[in-house]
């Protein structure tokens, strides 16, 4: 794999059922991300986007084809080594936030580090931190921000730990467009700034004309 | 023509978190009786804020609302309830019918909750119009998507209510069930001189009406 | 309406059958609870009544004695007796030896209210039948058997009559010592001669009408009885014998003595309390389950009022699924159970009858009860459903944390740390099931300490000082009592009892009877009245104090006296005076004294103050005859307990002999110089650790086969009484706190599950990004075992403190127990519920967050 390609997919396929009503979810998807771009995968509902990303996440199992980001091969993981693998080298940004209610803003942050019982890099963090303007809420509970606060935890819970890429999943669907536009910058900048390779889907063009680089997807394959 | 809703002034924030979110900043509307109306803008706008304060769900932090001449700030929790159950029909996204019901008996809901006999006539015509005779004694989940929201669309009209509100009534159909669920929707309406207003990102649903209201940031624009 | 809110909750129960079942299965385990303890104490009332009752002789709400023809027919119209018998005494056979057999006419209801109809064959009807008991038929010689010939004779009116009869029925025996005969009115009719009433003449019995009746209504009883009396020209208040007297029965009526309805209220709370914690947390996190459905019905409109009418109908139909079955589970439970219970009496009673009948008040207290606690468990979580605004409860997410909004520490996200955040997501649900489990080991850990507590040494020497003693069947006999020298052991059966093996430290006891009225005491107790008992016709002085003295032929008071050898005298607790036994002893016979005894505190041995009538160096003077006969001051004082008095719990005998008092201890020689024709009551020895089981065989035949007049007590029987009421209360306590167990680890598991069920979403959004199953299984069992330490350290602490002062307390007013302080039992408990907390968790999760992690990921809000 050339230097520069961080996430490589070859021939992935996804297909749900047998015989006539088989659900071919994606049908043959080749793919080559560039380390620190931030790309869009964008496609209307049922276009594969969703399944796309949990391929690319190891969230779940291809029918046949391969992903690999950085060196490794996502199939040749078992369960508890994808989920270490998924820990220190993927981040992931979900729509509706997902942090962990009973945790302050801190601790949601270095969760994955801490699962992996590693101490985290504090002055990484706190610059990222900074950057996200979250210095005011370091202690406080997730039910007490607001919703694009939130989403900036979880920005940065996905940057902590340096991973290979960060992978967001409409990011922006459950904020209105001040914020949304806010987040998306907020991504822009960090991808910039820490040569961070991010990965988002949407179903929104506007969204997706922000990013470095738009990829299509239409019933399962990529169209452009 | 009269006016089914007066609204004057109204303003709705929320806390979230530490910060104020004003979802609806000063809105003067009127919407006349019998009219189809759309309500559009971007996500976030206000829009199903001021839907649910229409309904009743809300109450406002500011200004008043007045459907069919009831001043609803001045109405309590119960006599609320009440005034939602046969005043107003609600269409939502996500068809929200009971699942533990058959077909018939989530149409008839709003009926037993107030102990009223049913409109036989009125009930078959409904049915008829909707497409759903084959299907009154199944439960939702065996029907598709637009048959269910078909059957929401009965319950909300069931009790002749002053006015239907219906949230992004088509927003996860594919295009095909958008027509035919729009097209049902303003018939059914029309047909029983019902006050329609919807919420909509649907350009093809928008066209259907008589009135388009914009919002932006709480405020019509 | 109604019929949506039906069709609603029969649908609804459908959908979600597990949270429908754990539901059920909470009021059943607290049904359970409520019933177990109503049947176990339904039961004990009933089997001690009727024990007390077969005792007595008769189950009828009161009786009537000595009444005339004419008071006997007026009963008919007395219209607060429901039913009543005819009983028309004649007196006791006199072809009898050692079993008493009373001859009397009866009629079927005297005879089932007095537990004389025949179990086998029928009753009399022909003039020359009777009905019996078996013993009675062998005193005659006969076997018992329905056709048998027998020969009775007896006096009446002065005539001896002898007549030959047929059994026309028989039934077994229930005393010892004494059977009805009966005949029927036939042989009334058939001898006119024998009925002849002449009692206000001769107070000849014969002739006289007894009745034994059943009332319409107990309430009032004794005012209609004295109303009665009158009426028929008597007077309630004496019980001289020319007229009629009534009496209530007081064992088929006892009175509720306030300690016991104490008890049973708190027992009640402590159920309720039980079944409070486990039935409001359940419908609480059933509710919140559903509160999007119920946030859905609000917006389309339902009303609060029809929201809480449909849970209340939930909860209804939950209790006629799991009430019922409840009440059979625990009826048979403590059923089982009653017997266990039962036998621990058999130190205060002798052939307790166990009996309990499935009576209502079992089942619809019970049914009640439970029905309150779910009433009172479940308002708040309806309550707080039917008030959550619609749109909230339609978006509800109920992993939300508290209302804290600030989190200082910044050490979060250890997995420990994790878990123990994760239980500040619902204070008040944790409070509950760390309460719930904490009952059980605090009730445990009670329960065992009482165990421990149970004195059983204590209890073995009050009853019996040696290894055995052998006394006439009557000692032993609560109802009965050594009063008699025709009651004395032979010579023969000592010599037997020496015979044997390992007998050693032996002494036969000598005591005076009411055949001994010629030796008298006079001593310095002054009587402040004196009267005669008018069934006995025994006179009696008694002192303001409230002690009564038997008085002999000259006035002065018979005393309970006992000879014994030096042997037996060492063994009892002198506390006054020459301490020395031996001294003492010496000195007795050289008659310069007597040893006084008096009756003691049975926990502490401390001399009662109010028995305790004289000091060292008082004299007692000896009468005999009317004459002085010697002088014995009062050497030294000593603490009676039951094997001084009698033997055992039996008090009858010196209560008959010389009531209140005083009890003198004297040596074997002095004792037989005082009595004419000396009596021994007694036989008490030691044997040989090797030979004491041959001996309490030996005992037990020779008691069973040769001589049933004679009974043994045996320190062993004694001992093995006592750890039955230790088992017993093992047993009860364990029974309840297991229950208690059970309710609290449904508690727990249901909070699990459902813990589990909610935040599935939660935990695949923590699996993508980076938490292992490892991790999350560690977790989870780290949030169970938090309850766990939580149980432990409270149902410890509780325990502490509950011992020292509740337990103690308990346990320092009843005698036999020595208050020991343990908290093993709690330990115990802890460590199965650590270890019980650490599993559940683990199988919880394996079934049910199923599911891979993108499926669980979709779960939509």
């Amino acid at each position: 794999m050339s230097a520069d390609i961080i996430l490589q997919a070859r021939n992935l396929k996804k297909y749900y059922g047998k015989g006539e009503t088989q659900v071919h979810a994606l049908d043959g998807v080749d793919l080559e991300i560039e380390a620190g771009k931030f790309v869009a995968i964008i496609g209307t509902s049922g276009s594969g986007k969703s399944t796309l990303l949990n391929m690319l996440g190891g969230l779940d199992n291809p029918t046949s084809g391969t992903v690999t980001i950085g060196n490794t091969e996502l199939s040749g993981l078992q369960e508890e080594q994808l989920t270490v693998f998924r820990r220190r080298c993927i981040g992931f940004i979900f729509q509706n936030y997902n942090l962990i209610p009973t945790l302050n803003v801190w601790e949601n942050i270095v969760f994955p580090i801490a699962m992996d019982r590693q101490k985290p890099d504090q002055k990484f963090i706190e610059e990222v931190v900074g950057l996200l303007g979250l210095e005011q809420k370091i202690h406080s509970l997730p039910n007490n921000l607001s919703g694009g606060q939130q989403q900036r935890v979880a920005i940065a819970r996905a940057l902590a730990s340096k991973p290979h890429i960060v992978l967001a999943d409409e990011p922006t669907g459950n904020l209105d467009s001040k914020t949304s536009g806010d987040v998306i910058r907020l991504l822009q900048m960090t991808s910039r700034k820490f040569h961070q390779t991010i990965i988002m889907i949407t179903h929104n063009p506007e969204i997706a004309q922000l990013t470095d680089q738009t990829i299509r997807i239409e019933d399962g394959r990529i169209v452009s | 023509m009269m006016d089914i809703v007066e609204i004057r002034h109204l303003k709705k924030y929320f806390k979230d978190g530490s910060q104020v979110v004003k979802a609806l900043d000063g809105i003067d509307l009127a919407i006349e009786k019998g009219r189809f109306t759309v309500i559009a803008g971007a996500s976030g706008s206000g829009k199903t804020t001021l839907l649910n304060t229409i309904a009743g769900l809300y109450e406002p932090t500011e200004g008043t609302v007045i459907v069919d001449g009831l001043d609803l700030s001045k109405m309590g929790e119960e006599q609320l309830t009440v005034f939602r159950r046969r005043k107003i029909g609600f269409v939502f996204q996500g068809y929200n019918l009971i699942p533990e019901l058959t077909v018939k008996e989530n149409i008839m809901f709003p009926l037993a909750l107030d102990d009223t006999r049913l409109d036989g006539a009125y009930f078959s015509n409904l049915v008829r119009m909707l497409g759903l005779d084959d299907y009154l004694d199944a439960r939702p989940h065996m029907l598709s998507g637009g048959a269910q929201q078909c059957t929401a669309i009965a319950r909300a009209l069931i009790t002749k209510p002053s006015i239907i509100l219906a949230d992004e009534p088509t927003g996860s159909f594919d295009m095909k069930t958008t027509q035919n669920v729009a097209g049902l929707l303003k018939m059914t309406a029309a047909t029983f001189h019902q006050t329609l207003v919807v919420i909509t990102h649907n350009l093809e649903l928008a066209q259907l009406a008589d009135r388009v209201v914009r919002l932006q940031d709480g405020k019509i624009v | 309406m109604k019929n949506m809110l039906g069709v609603l909750t029969r649908r609804s129960f459908q959908a979600s059958r597990m949270r429908n079942l754990i539901a059920a299965l909470a009021i059943m385990l607290t049904t359970i609870l409520f019933t177990t303890v109503t049947t176990i104490g339904t039961g004990a009332v009933e089997s001690i009544t009727l024990t007390m009752q077969m005792l007595k002789g008769s189950r009828s709400d009161g009786d009537f004695h000595n009444m005339t023809a004419k008071q006997y027919e007026a009963l008919a119209d007395a219209d607060f007796i429901r039913e009543y018998g005819l009983r028309m005494p004649i007196g006791f056979l006199t072809n009898t030896v050692r079993h008493n057999v009373e001859f009397d006419v009866m009629d079927s209801v005297q005879a089932d209210l007095t537990f004389c109809m025949p179990i086998h064959g029928s009753v009399p009807k022909a003039e020359n039948e009777i009905v019996t008991s078996d013993a009675a038929l062998r005193e005659l010689g006969v076997e018992p058997e329905t056709g048998a010939l027998t020969t009775i004779a007896f006096t009446a009116h002065g005539r001896e009559y002898q007549l030959d009869m047929i059994v026309s029925g028989w039934y077994e025996a229930t005393s010892e010592q004494v059977s009805m005969m009966w005949a029927g009115t036939a042989f009334r009719d058939a001898h006119p001669d024998i009925f002849e009433y002449t009692y206000d003449r001769n107070r000849d019995m014969a002739g006289t009408y007894y009745s034994d009746f059943i009332a319409t209504s107990t309430a009032g009883l004794q005012e209609n009885l004295d109303h009665w009396v009158r009426q028929m020209g008597g007077d309630p208040d004496k019980s001289n014998s020319d007229h009629l007297s009534a009496t209530i029965n007081t064992v088929t009526n006892p009175t509720l003595d306030p300690t016991t309805l104490l008890l049973g209220a708190v027992i009640i709370v402590l159920f309720m309390l039980c079944g409070y914690l486990l039935i409001y947390n359940v419908f609480d996190i059933a509710v919140m389950q559903e509160i999007r459905r119920y946030g859905l019905y609000r917006t389309v409109g339902m009303s609060k009022r029809q929201v809480k009418e449909l849970i209340n109908r939930q909860a209804l139909w939950l209790s006629g699924a799991g009430i019922p079955l409840g009440l059979l589970i625990g009826y048979f439970v403590g059923k089982v159970t009653l017997p266990y219970m039962m036998s621990t009496l058999s130190s205060s009673y002798e052939n307790v009858v166990i009996n309990v009948n499935p009576s209502p008040i079992i089942f619809v207290g019970a049914a009640v009860l439970t029905a309150f606690t779910v009433f009172l468990s479940t308002r708040k979580p309806i309550r707080a459903a039917a008030n959550i605004p619609p749109i909230e409860a339609f978006r509800y997410v109920e992993a939300a944390a508290g209302r804290k909004t600030m989190k200082k520490s910044t050490a979060g996200a250890s997995l420990f740390r994790l878990a123990w955040s994760n239980l500040g997501r619902n204070k008040r649900r944790s409070a509950f099931i760390v309460a719930s489990l904490s009952l059980c080991v605090i009730l445990l850990n009670c329960i065992g300490i009482a165990a421990d507590s149970v004195d059983v040494e204590k209890q073995v020497s009050y009853r019996i000082r040696t290894d055995f003693a052998v006394v006439n069947a009557l000692s032993k006999n609560i109802l009965g009592g050594f009063t008699r020298r025709e009651h004395g052991l032979r010579q023969e059966v000592i010599n037997i009892i020496n015979a044997q093996p390992g007998v050693n430290g032996a002494s036969a006891i000598y005591k005076n009877t009411l055949d001994d009225g010629n030796v008298t005491y006079d001593f310095p107790v002054k009587f402040d009245y004196t009267g005669t008992d008018e069934e006995t016709g025994i006179d009696y002085g008694g002192t303001n104090g409230g002690i009564v003295f038997n008085l002999g032929d000259d006035g002065h008071a018979l005393c309970n006296v006992y000879g014994m050898e030096e042997i037996a005298l060492a063994r009892m607790d002198i506390q006054e005076g020459e301490a020395d036994a031996h001294s003492l002893y010496e000195k007795m016979v050289k008659g310069e004294g007597v040893l006084l005894g008096v009756v003691a505190d049975m926990g502490t041995s401390i001399l009662n103050p109010a028995f305790d009538l004289l000091d060292v160096g008082d004299v007692i003077t000896v009468f005999k005859n009317g004459e002085p006969m010697m002088e014995l001051p009062v050497l030294a004082k000593a603490a009676l307990n039951g094997d001084d008095m009698e033997i055992g719990y039996t008090t009858r005998g010196p209560f008959a002999v010389g009531k209140d008092g005083l009890y003198l201890y004297l040596p074997t020689s002095v004792y037989t110089e005082i009595y004419d024709e000396p009596v021994i009551y007694k036989y008490s020895f030691d044997v040989a650790k090797e030979q004491q089981d041959a001996m309490d065989e030996f005992l037990q035949g020779y008691v069973t086969n040769v001589d049933s007049g004679l009974g043994f007590a045996a320190a062993k029987e004694a001992r093995q009484d006592a750890v039955t009421t230790r088992t017993m209360l093992q047993f009860v306590g364990g029974l309840i706190g297991i229950i208690f167990g059970a309710a609290g680890i449904l508690n727990l598991v249901n909070t699990i599950i459902t813990s589990i069920l909610a935040r599935r979403h939660e935990f695949a959004a923590m699996q993508s990004i980076g938490m292992t199953e490892k991790q999350l299984t560690r977790m989870m069992i780290w949030e169970s075992v938090y309850y766990a330490i939580g149980v432990c350290v409270a149902g410890m602490l509780l325990s502490v403190i509950l011992a020292f002062t509740v337990v103690k307390t308990l346990t320092g007013g009843i005698w036999y127990f020595t208050f020991r302080f343990t908290l093993v039992p709690a330990a115990i408990v802890c460590v199965l519920l650590l270890l019980v907390a650490a599993i559940l968790p683990v199988i919880a999760l394996k079934v049910f967050n199923k599911g891979s992690i993108v499926e669980k990921l979709r779960v939509v809000e």
